[in-house]
């Protein structure tokens, strides 16, 4: 784990959504493994008071990049912010995925789920597993790269509907070890059911409005049953943010 | 080089800077030498473990944090077995934070902690916004906290710290008597009462609805708690409530603080208590000014 103010070495506009910046510390980027994050924040600005949390996007030749979505301040400020200025940069944190190797695997991303998945896709690439890759956005805008099977809601690109629609199908007609999903809790809890019918592993990644970022405040407790089907909280930033599918406490 | 170092009750502080209850944990060693700091002081312990509230249980605001932890914590057996071997290793004082909901409580927890080597100080949290019927009940009582620091006083020789809550009608008369009960130090503020609301749902961005406030907005008002209670106490105070850099910490230590301690800050930059601690000994040396002459030193 690390503290540091580094400057944004590469800044990618992908469009009026999304963009892509980049640090270089090698380091930190030796550190990182997928479904990790970090706390970034613009020291500059007062407001937003807290850094927000970001999912390790890509990491290349000791730099470390972030996709990020312009949803609010703290994203804003994060956006504008220029090259060769600087962010304050908190982490790796968390605990992220459980890696496999020679496996079936299937990955399911909804929006800007897609940025811990897009790492967590080249280190099982690396380790020999047959990946197959869902992705839904609203519209055009919200489809990246790597995706095999794209889904959008008006249709604007790839199959018209939700990304969840086809997995039902997906599932019976292939052998899946284990799946990776990350996005909207609406489709995360989907596919934790249709996993629990076809009985495949899941491992997902959460978030919650966080303080420290290490585990010391308890702000972001989500609820997780435990091994005696109770239900305890655990803390997003340090027990996660990747937890086994099948002990989230879906509905809240 | 500026002399810095402080006493208060027991403990001997080679800097007065601290970080406030809540808000640090053992983590942060991974970031920084923690033997750097004048004091730790621990997450609030209570004699059972706490499962905490309902999530979600933090809200920023336009100037500060909403959060209703609820005193989350493993208990006091598990402090003693698992956190306190770790935080004995450190080589600066130690301050555990205790909440109970009853005088006879308090006393069962301090007399476990006494048997435990390596705790310098008890920071005794009467003024938790968070818990029913503990911490703020006794707070905001000045004949209740007299009682119950006097009864504190009678299990431990150890440095009682009494952390006082902003949310009362006179701060000089629960300081008066915290001091009267025996108390070596004061720290405040604790959170301010506060509260939000999603205007698209209607619903109170915090579960518990009313939260604790921190953050740079509550700066002015612990300042003037600071500012009140040193008039009317002898024994130090750790101010707190706001302090982002050596600026903020300086106002307080005018006002008359003896320490400081950081709080919602260590969530914005992990290393705040450190670079106070170097600003304060730039500040010292550039003003020719000893510490101690700074403290409660308002010029009208």
């Amino acid at each position: 784990m690390f503290y540091k103010v580094l400057q944004i070495v590469k800044k990618e506009v992908i469009n009026n959504k999304y963009f892509i910046i980049t640090f270089s510390n090698s380091d930190m980027a030796d550190q990182c493994h997928p479904g990790q994050f970090f706390r970034l924040k613009n020291q500059q600005q007062n407001f937003p008071i807290l850094p927000r949390p970001f999912s390790v996007y890509n990491i290349q030749d000791g730099k470390i990049s972030f996709l990020i979505k312009i949803i609010g301040e703290s994203t804003k400020n994060l956006f504008e912010t220029k090259i060769g200025e600087n962010i304050s940069l908190h982490g790796p944190l968390g605990n992220g995925f459980k890696l496999v190797k020679n496996k079936k695997v299937l990955i399911v991303s909804g929006g800007i789920g897609y940025a811990p998945l897009n790492f967590l896709c080249d280190e099982l690439k690396k380790a020999d597993n047959e990946i197959t890759f869902f992705h839904g956005g609203k519209g055009s805008d919200d489809i990246f790269s790597k995706i095999i099977k794209i889904f959008t809601e008006d249709g604007s690109i790839g199959e018209k509907g939700l990304v969840t629609d086809r997995l039902e199908e997906f599932l019976s007609q292939n052998q899946i070890d284990i799946v990776y999903a990350c996005g909207p809790k609406i489709m995360m809890k989907k596919i934790y059911e249709l996993c629990k019918i076809h009985n495949i592993g899941l491992q997902v990644s959460l978030e919650a409005i966080m303080a420290c970022g290490v585990g010391s405040c308890c702000g972001c407790t989500i609820k997780i049953f435990n091994e005696n089907n109770e239900i305890i909280y655990k803390k997003v930033c340090k027990d996660g943010p990747v937890f086994d599918g099948y002990t989230v406490v879906w509905d809240e | 080089m500026a002399d810095i170092k402080i006493k208060t009750g027991k403990m001997i502080w080679k800097n007065p800077v601290t970080v406030a209850s809540g808000t640090f944990g053992l983590e942060f060693a991974e970031l920084f030498d923690l033997s750097q700091l004048g004091a730790i002081a621990t997450k609030t312990i209570t004699l059972h473990p706490k499962k905490g509230n309902e999530p979600p249980r933090l809200a920023e605001t336009e100037a500060g944090l909403l959060n209703s932890i609820g005193l989350q914590n493993p208990g006091l057996e598990n402090f003693i077995k698992n956190d306190l071997p770790e935080y004995r290793k450190i080589d600066t004082n130690l301050i555990v934070s205790i909440s109970a909901d009853s005088i006879s409580q308090f006393g069962e927890v301090i007399q476990a902690l006494d048997r435990q080597p390596g705790i310098d100080g008890y920071e005794i949290n009467v003024s938790c916004p968070n818990v029913e019927n503990e911490g703020i009940a006794f707070g905001t009582n000045k004949e209740v906290v007299y009682n119950l620091v006097s009864q504190i006083r009678k299990n431990t020789e150890r440095t009682i710290i009494v952390k006082l809550s902003p949310n009362v009608t006179s701060i000089e008369d629960i300081a008066k008597a915290a001091e009267k009960g025996g108390a070596d130090v004061l720290s405040l503020i604790n959170t301010v009462y506060g509260m939000a609301i999603d205007i698209e749902t209607r619903k109170p961005k915090i579960k518990n609805v009313i939260a604790g406030y921190s953050g740079i907005g509550i700066k002015p008002i612990a300042l003037q708690n600071v500012y009140r209670a040193a008039k009317v106490v002898k024994i130090p105070i750790i101010g707190m409530g706001g302090i982002r850099n050596i600026n903020d910490a300086l106002e307080f230590i005018i006002a008359g603080a003896s320490a400081i301690a950081v709080g919602t800050q260590n969530f914005v930059n992990p290393l705040a208590s450190l670079e106070i601690i170097q600003g304060l000994k730039k500040y010292l040396d550039e003003k020719k000014v000893q510490y101690k002459d700074l403290i409660n030193s308002v010029n009208f």
